[in-house]
């Protein structure tokens, strides 16, 4: 039997690469005939195999961690590398939509009444329902570090605890936020306004939702005992995965909410 | 004897419990020894046999839905005429 001399992790061949990026060409294709024939199989059909894809891929990585031991300390360097970069890479996808917001909030065009918020929009009061789900993300933030501490001091039970209140914090927001969409006065065809505002709100209660998954499983993953005091960074991950949704809203929050209004 | 410590250590903080229900045991040593078998079956089907219908399942799905999306795309392309 050969063994390896090096500490890092030459994976077993894989189908879910394939199958992640078939699925990928069914999401797309099923949009268009969706958008253009009425016709939703294609997407449902999309939609089912990119959740097989992640469902079965991460289940991979996690047997391959926390089963096999392939996770030495220079394969969680390069992990937390990639996990760096991938927020980063989110950070500039969010930049695209704040450009949007200030370029046509701050000159506002003869059409829109020279003004922002435009002629006939009513926006939201940003000391309601908005200051609200502040202070819910920001609670979730400070429940998020105590679970972090909980863990690295071995306190099971303190560790699923705040793992449940960060969860339910999450979801609370996105069910406040939820409500807001009905609420509006303004839709997301209601000119450069309504795009901006529900096109940047929009992507961000995706990542929430998307940040509350990742919790979840982690939650699972502590439960079932994945987790040690040392070693734990598929947690880590979606801590700052977490923080990173927490600081978009911030930003969404001062420009769109407050100064926008 | 002393080089199994830094072993003992790391088995400890994994199993440290302190949960007063006796819901949850911990069976993490038992999937490390199932995917360690040196059975050379790949990790994405060393669960059993619920990985190798789930597999076939998902590869069913999409390359049966590529070729749905193949085959609209070609109907796409060919509008049918107006009587």
């Amino acid at each position: 039997m050969t063994h390896q001399t090096h500490a890092y992790h030459m994976v077993n061949p894989s189908p879910w690469p394939l199958t992640g990026a078939l699925s990928a060409l069914l999401m797309t294709s099923g949009l268009t005939m969706w958008f253009h024939f009425n016709s939703g199989t294609l997407l449902t059909l999309g939609l089912l195999t990119n959740s097989l894809t992640m469902y079965q891929w991460w289940r991979d990585v996690v047997r391959e961690s926390t089963f096999q031991g392939h996770h030495t300390a220079v394969v969680q360097t390069g992990l937390r590398y990639g996990m760096i970069l991938f927020i980063m890479s989110e950070v500039f996808f969010f930049a695209g939509f704040f450009w949007a917001f200030y370029h046509s909030s701050l000159a506002p065009t003869p059409n829109l009444g020279g003004y922002w918020p435009p002629a006939g929009i009513n926006p939201l009061n940003p000391m309601e329902v908005p200051l609200l789900n502040t202070l819910v993300l920001l609670a979730s933030g400070v429940s998020i570090t105590w679970a972090h501490h909980s863990l690295m001091e071995g306190n099971r039970k303190h560790s699923l605890q705040a793992l449940l209140i960060t969860i339910s914090l999450g979801i609370y927001f996105t069910l406040l936020q939820t409500s807001e969409y009905f609420e509006a006065s303004f839709t997301i065809s209601d000119g450069i306004y309504g795009s901006t505002f529900f096109v940047a709100t929009g992507f961000h209660g995706l990542h929430v939702m998307i940040g509350s998954t990742f919790l979840t499983i982690c939650f699972l993953r502590q439960l079932k005992f994945h987790f040690t005091s040392k070693h734990h960074f598929g947690f880590e991950a979606a801590a700052w995965y977490w923080h990173f949704v927490d600081v978009v809203w911030l930003f969404l929050y001062i420009s769109i909410y407050w100064w926008g209004s | 004897m002393l080089r199994s410590l830094p072993v003992l250590r790391q088995i400890a903080q994994r199993t440290i419990s302190t949960a007063s229900r006796r819901h949850f045991e911990n069976k993490v040593p038992e999937k490390q020894k199932l995917f360690q078998e040196d059975n050379g079956i790949p990790v994405h089907l060393k669960g059993g046999v619920g990985d190798a219908l789930l597999y076939r399942a998902t590869m069913i799905l999409t390359v049966g839905g590529t070729a749905y999306a193949i085959y609209q795309l070609a109907m796409a392309s060919f509008p049918k005429k107006q009587a």
